[in-house]
């Protein structure tokens, strides 16, 4: 009994840490009718910049703590200003969400520089000794974190319901153009929200420090989780937050107690399921995000660069070809590997592409799908020594039943909600590598996994993975090609640009995206098992969700809607730190800035400028001959 | 009061309006008809600051007004009244009157409280309900909320843009009366209407609007009196208007549509 309230008080304050970060998430998703990735970051920023003011520099706590708060605030403003903002008023919400993924890449990587990777402690505020209290053991730090939680609370129903800047605050989310009408700067406001949240994240890293140990990309975990809590409680509503929070935090502290501790992450994602199944739009409506979303939806997504069919043909023909000699260059063999490295990722970046760049479905979870692939095959083809090929049709089959599955809960869902539930899916297959040791081995990871065969035929070098890659990605970007000419690939556009008018077309949505999907963890899952047979070795991190953020930035980079464009952001970002090994440190803030500013300067991408300057050209030629 | 002067303006790579000449004196009421499409509210826009002139001038008061913010208008006294009535549902009716008085953020509480007495004077409806969430109103109710809000800001020239959209006969009738009760306050009143008839019968001028230009423009009951002008009203909605041009969203759908039908 005694341990039961103890785990219940416990839940308590998980929850309201989880309660905080998911009031910093409603308050930017209610301003701007974004969700951002990144508000889990400002609480390891926080929690870091206590830890510079308190035990290097030997600063006051309450000082440590103002100015940790108030540094990640302002940074947090400067980013708000220059990046998140001008975004929102630009871009669609998809290219939006994925900025703040970029985002969090981004803070991930400047405290990866600042910091380093090792985990940091900060000391209790108050002393290691818990509180006792009729014999029920109270630690004071949670006493600390609860009552922080707390002044957060009141203090922003305060500042939004009885300040003039909160009603202006307010009136912005609601209604951004009357807001413009009565005076209010809604850019301004915008950049204060995205502050204040990052104020909010801060203090609660900072108090939560001491009881969790924080590290460079711990902002992923904490993000996940005020994410889940938010869509429990309901997008944009502040009760919802707090409420998604507490539930959240007990129902993981519960089952810590009950089952064991390994089992709370897959618990807290089964319970986001279940929600999202039986009550979509979270346990507390929101009447304002309603007209949030009206506004998004004005923002259309940028037509897609075609080039001009005997364009592409040329052009389709010279990469080929130079693909094709690459190997014959005097190249040392790191590089090789590299190279066939980029060109099997390319392959999971071509089904994202038909997911994303031309259905315009947003999937955080790719690399679970890749992971789904690689495991199967691996395990098939190691433990059972099932023929290589076998397996990974057999692991393609099982990712194309997964996608089935993840179907039926995501049909429903559109822009954010879809986002978050692709990114649960991501997540369980996370904890399950990682946790289903009989069976992956888990963190330790498999070995012996053998060399890709066809028949007798053994892919036993980076060279022949290489062209085996390199024929794949020529096939499949042929068939997709000529499909996303055809009337299939019109009605996946339909449905980007716009579901009901699609609907109203006579497209059949459900079946449009699950097809989409469908293509998409096929090829993921290609690739996942190439993945695995080229580095006879797998283990959870090589395949887990940052892998997903790595994809979409690859994607963006190159040219989303552009297929081709997805080599480039592959070839790219793989390439980069095996070429500059000493600025390996640099790479994760390379990564989000590229990611950041592709989408803010560059949103057809690289390949897609080039295409676009070509098919201009090509047209403007066209015309002057007639 | 406010002079505009081959005023163009419009989105993206089209223009909407072109070369609009148009005059508001103090104390007036001038309405603004044209069918769907002829560009009044991209014109209202235009005034209040909220979409950027691509030429012309406009002047507020004598002074300069085409590079001030839609907040320094408002400031300056030139309030819109936006299409849709556009108010705040989810927060209070008093929340929504004191954002109306937003840009004057030097105004008192007392000065607060007697703002939203005089606002309401002509609603006595809002200040009863005052604590209720604005979107429990009706329709006529959350016109009548608009245009007190509107109010608040203490204006010298109101801008309305279709205040009688989307209301049951009777409550246009009343909302027609207030406007014209509006004249002994004072305020200016630039009134933008697809309901001819009755804006011309409360208006001292009139300009017709079609195509993005000014075709006519003079005394309201002159206008009124011409029936080539109703002519030429009922037939501007028959063409394409820019509006429909500047839409991106529906040229694409239109090309995928295209794409459908040669399809089958």
């Amino acid at each position: 009994m005694l341990g039961l309230i103890e785990a219940l008080i416990g839940g308590i304050i998980q929850g309201g840490v989880y309660a905080a970060i998911a009031l910093g998430f409603s308050l930017v998703f209610r301003v701007t009718g974004v969700v951002n990735l990144s508000q889990g970051a400002f609480s390891v920023l926080g929690a870091m910049g206590m830890y510079f003011c308190q035990v290097k520099f030997g600063i006051p706590i309450l000082l440590s703590v103002i100015i940790a708060v108030l540094g990640t605030a302002l940074f947090a403003a400067i980013v708000g200003a220059t990046a998140f903002v001008p975004a929102v008023f630009r871009l669609p919400v998809s290219n939006t969400l994925m900025l703040t993924a970029g985002l969090l890449t981004f803070f991930e990587g400047v405290t990866l520089v600042v910091w380093g990777n090792q985990p940091y402690a900060l000391p209790t505020f108050s002393g290691e000794a818990p509180i006792l209290l009729a014999g029920i053991r109270i630690p004071t730090q949670g006493l600390w974190l609860s009552s922080g939680s707390l002044a957060i609370i009141v203090g922003l129903w305060w500042l939004l319901h009885r300040t003039r800047m909160g009603q202006a605050l307010l009136a912005s989310a609601e209604n951004p153009l009357a807001a413009r009408l009565m005076g209010v700067n809604v850019g301004r406001m915008m950049v204060l929200a995205f502050a204040l949240a990052a104020g909010i994240g801060a203090l609660t890293g900072v108090l939560f420090a001491p009881v969790a140990a924080i590290q460079f990309d711990s902002g992923r975990m904490l993000s996940t989780s005020g994410f889940i809590a938010v869509a429990i409680g309901g997008m944009g509503t502040f009760g919802g937050a707090v409420v998604g929070g507490l539930i959240l935090g007990i129902a993981g502290q519960l089952a810590a107690f009950y089952v064991s501790s390994l089992f709370a992450t897959s618990l807290s994602l089964a319970l986001l399921i279940v929600v999202l199944i039986w009550r979509p739009a979270g346990l507390f409506r929101a009447g304002a995000v309603q007209r949030v979303d009206v506004r998004v939806n004005s923002i259309i997504h940028r037509a897609l660069v075609r080039l001009p069919g005997r364009a592409a043909i040329a052009l389709g023909g010279v990469l080929l070809a130079v693909f094709g000699c690459l190997p014959l260059l005097p190249l040392p063999p790191g590089v090789i590997s590299s190279l066939a490295i980029s060109m099997i990722i390319f392959l999971a970046v071509l089904g994202l592409d038909v997911l994303m760049g031309y259905t315009g479905q947003v999937s955080l979870g790719q690399a679970g799908f890749m992971a789904i692939g690689a495991y199967a095959a691996a395990i098939l083809a190691t433990t059972h020594e099932w023929p290589p090929l076998l397996a990974t049709l057999a692991a393609m089959g099982l990712s194309l039943v997964c996608a089935f599955a993840l179907s039926l809960v995501t049909g429903r869902l559109r822009g954010h909600y879809l986002a978050l539930a692709t990114l649960t899916f991501g997540l369980l297959v996370d904890s399950l590598t990682v946790g289903l040791i009989d069976l992956t081995g888990g963190p330790s990871g498999l070995v012996g996994i053998p060399s890709f065969a066809i028949g007798s035929f053994e892919f036993d070098s980076s060279e022949q993975m290489y062209y085996l890659a390199l024929g794949i990605a020529a096939v499949v970007i042929v068939l997709l090609e000529g499909g996303m000419r055809s009337s299939f690939g019109r009605s996946l556009q339909a449905v980007r640009t716009d579901q009901l008018a699609a609907a109203a077309l006579g497209v059949n949505v459900p079946a449009v995206k699950l097809a989409a999907l469908c293509i998409s963890s096929a090829l993921a899952s290609l690739a996942g098992s190439l993945y695995a047979f080229q580095f006879h070795f797998l283990s959870p991190e090589m395949v887990s969700t940052p892998r997903s953020f790595d994809f979409i930035s690859m994607l963006v980079l190159g040219g989303e809607g552009t297929l081709i464009g997805g080599l480039l952001g592959a070839l790219f970002l793989t390439m980069l730190p095996t070429l500059v090994q000493s600025l390996a440190v640099y790479k994760t803030i390379v990564s989000g800035l590229l990611l950041v500013g592709a989408i803010l300067l560059l949103p057809e991408g690289l390949f897609g400028r080039m295409a676009l300057f070509v098919a201009r050209r090509w047209t403007s030629g066209a015309r002057g001959k007639e | 009061m406010l002079v505009a002067k081959g005023l163009s303006a419009g989105y993206g790579r089209s223009t909407v309006l072109h070369d609009i000449d148009l005059e508001v004196k103090p104390g007036e009421i001038v309405t603004l008809i044209g069918a769907n499409g002829a560009g009044k509210s991209t014109l209202a826009k235009t005034i209040a600051g909220l979409i950027e002139p691509r030429g012309g001038v406009l002047t507020l008061g004598g002074e300069n007004a085409q590079n001030l913010s839609a907040k320094e208008r408002v400031r300056r006294g030139l309030c819109l009244v936006p299409e849709g009535r556009q108010i705040f549902g989810s927060l209070s009716i008093e929340a929504n009157l004191r954002l109306g008085a937003y840009a004057h953020a030097e105004m008192s509480a007392a000065d607060m409280e007697a703002s939203i007495h005089q606002a309401c004077e002509a609603f006595p409806i809002l200040l009863a309900r005052r604590q209720e969430s604005a979107a429990n109103l009706s329709g006529g109710q959350q016109q009548m909320l608009a245009i007190a809000r509107g109010l608040m800001a203490r204006p010298v020239l109101l801008v309305l843009d279709e205040p009688s959209l989307g209301l049951a006969p009777n409550l246009v009738k009343d909302i027609f009366r207030l406007i014209a009760s509006l004249r002994s306050t004072g305020i200016s009143i630039l009134l933008s209407e697809q309901n001819a008839r009755q804006s011309l019968a409360i208006a001292d001028r009139a300009y017709v609007l079609a195509n993005g230009r000014i075709i006519h423009s003079g005394e309201a009951k002159a206008i009124a009196a011409q029936s080539d002008i109703a002519q030429a009203y009922l037939g501007a909605g028959h063409q394409i208007g820019g509006q429909v041009q500047g839409n991106a969203r529906v040229a694409q759908m239109r090309d995928l549509l295209v794409a459908f039908a040669n399809d089958r």
